[in-house]
């Protein structure tokens, strides 16, 4: 593949009521882009020759929406097949010509962590993406910048795949503990196994034979030498904490959990052992292990000290997250940083990259969204979206079809009806009656 | 020693016997045998190769071989003459990846407990080890109907999934031939799962083939080691599927890598870099974006005799909104891009071949001037069927063109390749001739009207007769219709659109589907036509041939 260096643009951005998140707001102020990078924020900036200048007099400027937890622009989310596929990776199926990337950007979000499905107790690596539209070459949308994360899953999902599906372990909560304990310990024998190899492959006339490679085990070998964040999906308060001591007990500690309805129950243990957690706002009874849920949830663990996102796992509420973060402020009375880091620098912590982007400072990438209004407003519209300092959205110019690609058959191109427009269990086939018609699936 | 010596001599003689035996036998009783290999076809048009031309030129073929070509040639006493005047020869056009006479290996059960997270590799599609021509018949009719339009040589790739098993090079010659050129020439490779088994989608291919690469790697590194001092050596235990890599890994054959789209492209050019194997990218129908990386990667290029059907311009859109307009207009342009694939692959001079592999035999002509239509050169159009596949799969040496000494396949049409009238006369592969009817009177889109209209069919199958109608429609110079069927899953007709309809030299052929108990069945229909009637047979697949005959409703006239 040739290597192309993503775009960098140069803009100043003029007059807006600037919401940094970490540095609090700062009124009719400008921010200025050199080459995709935040080069200065202040009052009265001049724009060097041949830089765009927009006038956001009146608007609202924040940094660009971080979505830790989502499948759009994949191809495949769930290689379904196994109880552990640490092997595979969410970086082979990126789909660039996804126009769910524009839908997303046209909401504000500039970067989304692209998950393996929950089907598996370890499911695949997954990709952080910065929604750098237009490109034809999904490495282009690749965050270099981001460290390596993979998808665990807890409860319903994995024993019903499996246990109930296939017959095969896990078949209960303890069986997906097992799954998991068993891995790592047959990962720290790997790993023994090729340094033993790799010590005496190069001196004379050595007799040894180099191991089986295995990527599943490699990668697994990865996490617990705390290469790989793990992002796992889970909603019991007992599940969370069993994941919490199985890593303590492996010397694991990258861990996020996402959708963690029953997090409040154990926001100090999350706060102390992990890097925190990733909500839905207010979305729950989906299935039996979602019950016990409140809307409460991320302003209890945010008060907590837990650090704290809230995610679309859904191409459609990845358009709108900025009212998802709002909702924290009815449930919870959080301030308006403390709702807008929910979807800002708390996701770009989780995802490793907080050096980079979720706030508006001197130095970070110039991922920026212009609002016509406050974005915790309901009255909210996203203006413009950039990354990198590029843009690549615009309500005013752009034009109607966004689409990259277009089929030379389909006059209408096939729409695929989900439950709620959710895809963490994507492309699973299920294997009993009952739960071909259970369309829910979180 | 007396002993001995009489064990020599029985060995002596014994074949001595034998060879008279079927020296006897070349008095051929049987009369299959043809009366010369040699043949001369005088006075034609010769087209050695792409860009050049000999009028007026004669071409000698002699036991398989071109003997010679050229202007001034007297043909030699023993060759069967063949009056060239007005017909055109060109060099037998080579499949680069085909799959004429090629079945599907019979579906094994699983075994019994199988972990689905790690079932046995040729249940997960994955056997390197198998080779096509245990799967091939030299006298399928898929291999008549391509030779039929000019095919000579094909690169025949097996079926299955992710790793189906080994290429082989295969002539559509006499079938008392084996007709192989070359086995195991390449591994054929797709983006295809098993259902329900890892790996199980695109996701699982990935890692699969990182695994497979590195351990056949690691186990021919460990072979080597016991070969050469075993002494102290664990045994490598034997695996085929590993071992069956080893001549990828080695770089003594290519991956040839079933690509459709760019994705898919990318996908391969990615494994190719990471493991470091050679490469030919076939049955590629969108990718020329990706013309540079290609070009890095070294791979060679095979696009698809297939092309989409033309949906959007069949719709009458004249009143439809501005959005639907403009939404269609993007379909079009999307199409029209399609048919410009292999034209923009010859701008960027990729030399490139077609693999038929998915196509259909009776539109490969209109597809070529498609294709010709939109950018694409003739004497490109010429090469990617001749000269360039022969280069990739490394044949020149013996095909692709009329020249002294190569294989004797050739081409002889009644005009210039690629125009709208011309039809194939005869094919020679290996030597031996097939001569095809022509059967002018009823050709061409001009006689279509003799089909155009309603018909009313009888059907004969073991559940009883059936009858209907059907009707011929003719769109902007393409044939469609539809069929009025049984309900096979209640009562009452339904219609059904006719797809794959081929009318040419009074012959009629079309293909439907009916859904019976949600299941898609495909119904195939082929038959002549005479003086308004139609009489053919209906084939189920699995299912059987049944009798098909229909009349014609008389055209109203006012």
């Amino acid at each position: 593949m040739l290597l192309a260096q993503t775009p960098k643009g140069s803009v100043l951005i003029q007059n807006a009521t600037i919401l940094t998140v970490t540095r609090g707001t700062l009124e009719e102020s400008d921010v200025l882009v050199k080459d995709g990078i935040i080069e200065k924020i202040g009052k009265d900036l001049s724009a060097p020759k041949g830089v765009e200048t927009i006038d956001a007099s009146g608007k609202y400027l924040m940094p660009g929406i971080i979505d830790a937890h989502s499948h759009l622009a994949l191809d495949v989310i769930n290689e379904a097949t196994a109880p552990i596929t640490a092997q595979v990776a969410m970086a082979d199926v990126v789909n660039p010509f996804d126009v769910g990337i524009y839908r997303a950007l046209a909401g504000g979000t500039t970067i989304a962590h692209g998950l393996h499905g929950s089907a598996n107790a370890i499911g695949g690596q997954s990709i952080t993406l910065k929604y750098r539209y237009g490109t034809d070459n999904p490495e282009d949308l690749f965050m270099k910048e981001a460290p390596r994360t993979i998808k665990f899953a807890l409860g319903e999902n994995p024993t019903r795949v499996h246990g109930r599906g296939k017959n095969i372990q896990p078949r209960t909560r303890m069986g997906v503990e097992a799954i998991i304990r068993n891995g790592f310990a047959e990962a720290q024998q790997y790993k023994k196994a090729w340094e033993e190899y790799n010590a005496v492959k190069d001196k004379k006339n050595n007799k040894a034979i180099p191991p089986e490679y295995n990527l599943k085990l490699q990668t697994l070998a990865d996490i617990l030498a705390g290469e790989i964040i793990i992002h796992c999906h889970s909603y019991r308060a007992d599940e969370i904490y069993m994941l919490i001591n199985v890593c303590r007990d492996f010397g694991v500690d990258k861990l996020v959990f996402t959708h963690v309805n029953e997090g409040f129950k154990v926001a100090p243990e999350l706060a102390k052992y992990t890097m925190g957690a990733s909500v839905f706002s207010d979305w729950w009874a989906y299935k039996f292990e979602v019950y016990y849920s409140t809307a409460y949830n991320s302003a209890i663990l945010l008060e907590n000290n837990v650090i704290t996102s809230i995610n679309s796992d859904s191409d459609e509420l990845i358009r709108h997250l900025y009212h998802e973060a709002a909702k924290t402020q009815r449930y919870g009375g959080l301030t308006d940083d403390q709702a807008l880091s929910l979807i800002t620098i708390n996701p770009a912590k989780q995802l490793g990259i907080d050096q980079y982007v979720g706030s508006i400072e001197e130095g970070k990438q110039a991922d920026l969204v212009i609002f016509n209004s406050h974005p915790l407003s309901v009255y909210a519209i996203p203006q413009m979206t950039f990354v990198d300092g590029v843009k690549y959205f615009d309500i005013n110019t752009d034009k109607n079809d966004q689409r990259l690609k277009v089929s030379p058959t389909e006059m209408v191109e096939p729409v695929y009806l989900q439950g709620e427009g959710e895809s963490c269990m994507h492309g699973v086939e299920f294997f009993t009656n009952e739960e071909a018609s259970f369309n829910h699936s979180h | 020693m007396i002993k001995r010596l009489k064990i020599l001599l029985i060995v002596l003689i014994w074949p001595g016997l034998l060879f008279c035996h079927s020296a006897i036998a070349q008095s051929d009783n049987s009369g299959q045998r043809r009366v010369t290999g040699t043949y001369a076809i005088t006075n034609a048009t010769i087209i050695t190769m792409p860009g050049s031309i000999l009028p007026n030129a004669t071409i000698i073929v002699r036991n398989g071989l071109i003997h010679m070509v050229g202007t001034d040639i007297k043909p030699p006493k023993d060759a069967l003459l063949i009056p060239g005047d007005s017909l055109f020869v060109y060099p037998g056009f080579i499949d680069a990846m085909g799959d004429q006479g090629v079945s599907a290996p019979a579906k094994i059960d699983n075994p019994k407990d199988m972990d689905p997270s790690d079932p046995p590799n040729d249940i997960a599609g994955i056997s390197p080890e198998r080779d096509v021509l245990d799967y091939w018949d030299a006298k399928a009719r898929s291999v008549e109907e391509w030779r039929k339009v000019g095919f000579t040589i094909s690169e025949i790739v097996p079926k299955g999934e992710m790793l189906p098993g080994k290429s082989a090079l295969v002539i559509f010659g006499n079938e008392g031939s084996s007709n192989v050129i070359t086995r195991a020439n390449g591994l054929y490779a797709q983006f295809e799962t098993p259902r329900n088994l890892y790996p199980g989608t695109i996701l699982g291919i990935m890692a699969k083939w990182r695994e497979l690469y590195r351990n056949a790697e690691l186990k021919s590194k460990h072979a080597s080691l016991f070969v050469s001092s075993a002494n102290g050596i664990s045994r490598p235990e034997k695996d085929k599927t590993l071992e069956a890599l080893y001549p990828v890994i080695n770089g003594q054959i290519p991956v040839i890598f079933k690509t459709k789209d760019e994705l898919e492209i990318r996908r391969a050019l990615k494994l190719q870099q990471e493991l470091g194997f050679k490469m030919i990218l076939a049955g590629i129908e969108s990718g020329s974006r990706l013309i540079e990386d290609i070009k890095t990667s070294s791979s060679k290029v095979i696009l698809s005799l297939d092309l989409p059907d033309d949906e959007a311009s069949k719709l009458d859109i004249e009143d439809a909104s501005e959005e639907v307009k403009m939404a269609h207009e993007r379909v079009v342009d999307a199409y029209n891009k399609v048919l410009a694939e292999a034209g923009e692959f010859e701008k960027a001079k990729v030399p490139f071949a077609f693999g038929s592999a998915e196509a259909k035999d009776g539109e490969f002509f209109k597809n070529m001037r498609l294709r010709i239509k939109n950018g694409l050169s003739e004497e490109a159009a010429l090469a990617a069927l001749t000269v360039h596949p022969a280069e990739i799969l490394g044949i020149k040496d013996f095909a692709g063109t009329l020249e002294k000494g190569k294989l004797a396949n050739l081409v002889v049409t009644t005009d210039s390749l690629f125009k709208e009238n011309t039809d194939v006369k005869y094919v020679m592969a290996d030597g031996y001739l097939f001569e095809y009817d022509i059967d002018k009177t009823n050709n061409g889109n001009g006689e279509v009207k003799h089909i155009l209209g309603t018909w009313k069919y009888v059907s004969e199958t073991p559940g009883g007769s059936s009858e209907g109608t059907m009707e011929f429609k003719e769109h902007s110079g393409e044939l469609c219709g539809n069929i009025v069927v049984d309900d096979p899953d209640g009562s009452g007709k339904i219609t059904r659109e006719l797809k794959d309809i081929h009318f040419k030299s009074n012959k009629l052929s079309f293909s439907f589907s009916v859904m019976v108990e949600a299941q898609k069945l495909y119904v195939n229909v082929k038959g002549a036509i005479e003086g308004g009637k139609f009489d053919g047979t209906l084939n189920i697949k699995d299912m059987g041939s049944y009798s098909f005959k229909a009349t014609k409703e008389p055209d109203f006239k006012f």
